[in-house]
């Protein structure tokens, strides 16, 4: 078994089957045997020794049910996957820049595309062509089948093995979609069966579910639950929601916020320290993000964003990160400001913050108190376990700055400790270079607090759901 | 600068054996392959007579100009198109007139190359590219004199005028032109909506459009490499040929889904069809390309095109037939039929061949037949290539000599670790 933390590459495959029957009556009992046919044509076809694999941006071509064959000579069955990097041509013409500082990390694992052709110039028989016409009435089906399979492997791992590995998946995936597509039919109306990827904890890895289009997370909490069971998952943290979807390393965010700023940066070499870091992932939210000018005021709002983001991206909720207004509005909802709040540029703090994780996500956050700066390097213990055991975010407040704490570095025998900070004060653009190099994602130290300002925390709690 | 024709001796034999009657024109077709530097003409052919239907037309116009047939002419064109297999086509026309009626034939011969065009494009399922010649050659021929006229009109532009252009004999033309075939699996499901026969032709119109656009967008690898940038096809090296088409059938599903929304689609399109109709079977395609330089995208073009042709000629050619047979009645029967099958045979001389289609009731004495009135020449019904023989799991062609049987000999040779059993027909091997 492979695991994902020790994997080199990902080998991801694609392709729009299309799905097409006939059912002569929808509601009859005939028409599960006629989908199921279907199925099983589609799953012939990707067993067939006309299936091609292509890899995306290069001249690979793979043949790999006719015992491995492959459009370029030096790829055999036994080179190494890795071996198939050389012949991509990859987007920025060259080796990725390297960064410049000594404390950046790897960012993961090579992602390989694949596509999915067929060869149709060799012919299974020689039937000489002929129109079949079927005059009966018919409700005719059709319906794309989004495949996508992907395999973790290491470098040296065999290309054949990778290839029948592929070849594997696509028919499992065929299999779990006709049973999507069965299960959640109604008469002649068929929703599309979608696969979603999910990192699990080791030792299952990188596996793949398919759910039916259109049916929300809420009404599939019965899979959720059963998935949990056969995977050994804890029962009380989403981890097979649609927004826990796998993302993978090649992929760019649409909404253009950096993710998890944070891995890019070594955490500080504490003696007999231990790291405590937020889990999952979030959004980077600071000044002057999506032309609101918030400069001076709005740094606990950004803070609160962050967190939102977080919750929305573990799938705890549905809802879009709100916007400074949408902030202020449920403020004034729970009455804790008068209506005139509502595109004001007053400042908010950590019980408003806790107010508005409870009005608009349902999320409860407790709030700890420190009458002086100098003090938070005393609380290791109380954030080290926050970090362990809820893993969220931690919005800070005091003097006249609001702050992101993501984790820290905390000796339980010594009491050093390290902070980390995502600080909303940041106005520039999404440049992972700037804000790591000039520290707006960082590591602090305790002096980093205003010694004699009082703090308040709030600390997030994560619901118990899956 | 105008075009360069390079025309091959055996046409000039033909147009120089040809008979007018004494005053009349002779109207023809000459076939052959365009590419951008030059173009070559392997093939005349007169137009055939036609027969009357019982009254004898009088002469309506007061020249035999008027008289030709015009809708015979492009008839007679569109017949001929579809016997030519791909990377040839009907490129132009001739005309034989009487001295005195030399003036006019340019204005006769502008109307038909221009009927003809409109003609042969209608019902293509594939556009013509850029790069694609759109220049076709008109030959007059005075009866008296034998001195010969070129001219080019470009059938893009109705406007166009009639440019000059160089007519070349030479000897052998086509004999080292490489063959491309490839067997191709079609297995088509359209459904029908509507229940008239017009409903019929139009969703398989459709049907076989969106299959077209899938097979035009196929990647075509020429000897295991994918055709697509302007290497040379070196001549005689044809080895393999085959087309890996996207299982993203996108083609098939946008003509359902708009395109933005194939992604975001959570339900299946389903649409109550009075019918369905199914294509399914196996095409043998054939291809031919020049040697001057031709690049192995335009291979794989010629290719294509020829595979897309033979399924509409077949489908065509079997609606065609249905509607006569079955009248109105179309579209209410069910049940599978053959589709007419293609056979090959050579053309006169030139080494290329010829296609045609053979009806499940027909033999080769009616292609002979066929062959005999569409293209004027005889052809022994031996050297008919019916293909479709099978004899135990091999499949042996009597192709012509040719270079591509030399090389499946050599291929077994140097590939010993292919595991397939080898196939003897012409330029494929695994």
């Amino acid at each position: 078994m492979v695991y994902s933390e020790e994997c080199d590459f990902i080998f991801r495959l694609k392709g729009i089957l299309e799905f097409a029957c006939q059912l002569d009556n929808p509601n009859g009992v005939q028409s599960q045997s006629t989908i199921s046919k279907s199925f099983q044509d589609l799953r012939s076809k990707v067993t067939s020794k006309n299936i091609v694999f292509t890899v995306c941006n290069s001249p690979v071509l793979i043949w790999p049910n006719t015992g491995f064959q492959s459009s370029v000579e030096s790829l055999t069955e036994a080179s190494a996957c890795g071996d198939i990097l050389q012949w991509i041509e990859s987007d920025d013409g060259g080796s990725k820049k390297s960064s410049k500082k000594k404390d950046k990390k790897k960012s993961g694992p090579t992602v390989v595309n694949m596509k999915l052709l067929f060869e149709v110039t060799e012919p299974a028989g020689n039937t000489a062509p002929s129109l079949i016409r079927v005059s009966t009435q018919q409700h005719c089906v059709k319906m794309p089948l989004p495949l996508d399979c992907a395999l973790s492997v290491t470098t040296d791992e065999r290309l054949e093995t990778v290839c029948t590995g592929l070849v594997e998946a696509l028919n499992k995936q065929l299999a779990d979609m006709e049973e999507v597509v069965l299960q959640y039919r109604k008469g002649s109306s068929f929703l599309v069966p979608q696969p979603f990827h999910f990192q699990l904890p080791e030792p299952a890895g990188l596996i793949t579910v398919v759910y039916p289009a259109g049916v929300p997370d809420s009404q599939l909490q019965a899979v959720r639950e059963d998935l949990h069971r056969k995977f050994e998952l804890p029962c009380d943290r989403p981890y097979l929601r649609r927004a826990n979807a796998f993302h993978f390393p090649d992929a760019a965010y649409k909404d253009g916020y950096l993710r998890n700023p944070h891995i890019h940066l070594n955490p500080p070499n504490i003696e007999d320290a231990k790291l405590y870091l937020v889990q999952g992932v979030y959004s980077y939210h600071h000044y002057m993000q999506d032309h609101v000018d918030d400069n001076g005021w709005g740094c606990a709002y950004r803070s609160l964003q962050t967190i939102c983001s977080w919750f929305q991206q573990q799938g705890y909720v549905e809802t879009a990160v709100p916007t400074h207004t949408q902030i202020q509005q449920a403020l004034v909802d729970v009455g804790d400001k008068e209506p005139r709040f509502v595109g004001s540029r007053q400042w908010i703090g950590s019980i408003e913050v806790q107010a508005v994780l409870n009005q608009l996500l349902g999320v409860t956050s407790k709030i700890m108190f420190v009458s002086q700066g100098s003090e938070l390097a005393t609380k290791g213990r109380e954030l080290a376990n926050h970090f362990q055991t809820e893993g969220t975010p931690v919005m800070i407040g005091g003097g006249v700055l609001a702050h992101t704490i993501l984790g820290v570095v905390w000796s339980e025998n010594t009491g050093q400790i390290r902070f980390l900070i995502l600080d909303p004060h940041y106005t520039g653009g999404e440049d992972l270079q700037t804000i790591t190099d000039k520290g707006w994602c960082g590591w602090k130290g305790p002096e980093f607090w205003d010694q004699n300002a009082y703090y308040n925390l709030c600390l997030p709690q994560r619901p118990k759901s899956i | 600068m105008g075009r360069s024709y390079f025309v091959d001796e055996a046409v000039e034999e033909y147009l120089s054996g040809l008979q007018a009657a004494p005053g009349s024109c002779v109207t023809g077709l000459l076939a052959g392959q365009s590419s951008p530097q030059r173009d070559f003409v392997v093939l005349a052919v007169q137009t055939p007579h036609r027969e009357s239907e019982g009254q004898l037309k009088a002469p309506k116009g007061v020249s035999p100009l008027d008289d030709i047939d015009v809708e015979w002419v492009t008839e007679h064109a569109k017949q001929v198109s579809r016997m030519l297999p791909g990377g040839l086509c009907v490129l132009g026309l001739f005309l034989v007139t009487p001295p005195e009626l030399s003036k006019d034939a340019q204005n006769a011969l502008k109307r038909l190359i221009f009927a003809v065009e409109k003609y042969i494009i209608k019902g293509r399922l594939w556009e013509l590219s850029e790069e694609d010649v759109t220049d076709r050659v008109t030959l007059h021929i005075c009866s008296k004199t034998k001195k010969l006229l070129c001219k080019t009109f470009d059938v893009k532009d109705p406007k166009s005028s009639a440019k000059p252009a160089d007519w070349k004999y030479q000897t052998g033309i086509s004999s080292s032109w490489p063959m491309l075939t490839c067997s191709v699996e079609v297995d088509l499901q359209i459904p029908v909506t509507g229940s008239s026969s017009d409903n019929t032709d139009k969703c398989m119109k459709d049907g076989l459009r969106r299959w077209a656009k899938q097979i035009e967008a196929a990647y075509c690898l020429i000897n295991g490499r994918q055709a697509l940038d302007d290497s040379e096809l070196i001549s005689g090296q044809v080895k393999t040929l085959s087309f890996l088409c996207h299982v993203d059938s996108t083609f098939e599903l946008r003509h359902m889904f708009e395109q933005s929304e194939l992604g975001e689609r959570s339900s299946a399109l389903v649409q109550v069809c009075s019918g369905s109709m199914r294509v399914r079977g196996v095409v043998h395609c054939r291809a031919y390309i020049h040697n001057n330089k031709p690049k192995a995208r335009h291979a794989a073009q010629a290719i294509k095109r020829d595979i897309i042709n033979t399924v509409c000629s077949r489908v065509e050619m079997f609606l065609e037939d249905l509607c006569i047979n079955e009248g109105s009645q179309k579209g209410l029967c069910s049940g599978q039929q053959a589709l007419p099958r293609r056979v090959f045979a050579p053309m006169p001389i030139s080494g290329l061949s010829v296609c045609d289609y053979m009806f499940p009731d027909e033999s080769t004495a009616d292609v002979a037949e066929r062959l005999k009135e569409m293209l004027d020449c005889e052809t022994p019904e031996e050297d008919i290539d019916t293909i479709f023989s099978i004899i135990s799991g091999f499949e042996i062609t009597d192709s012509q000599d040719d270079d591509s049987s030399k090389h499946v000999s050599e291929i077994q040779a140097e590939n010993p670790k292919i595991q397939k059993p080898p196939k003897y027909y012409a330029g494929k091997l695994f």
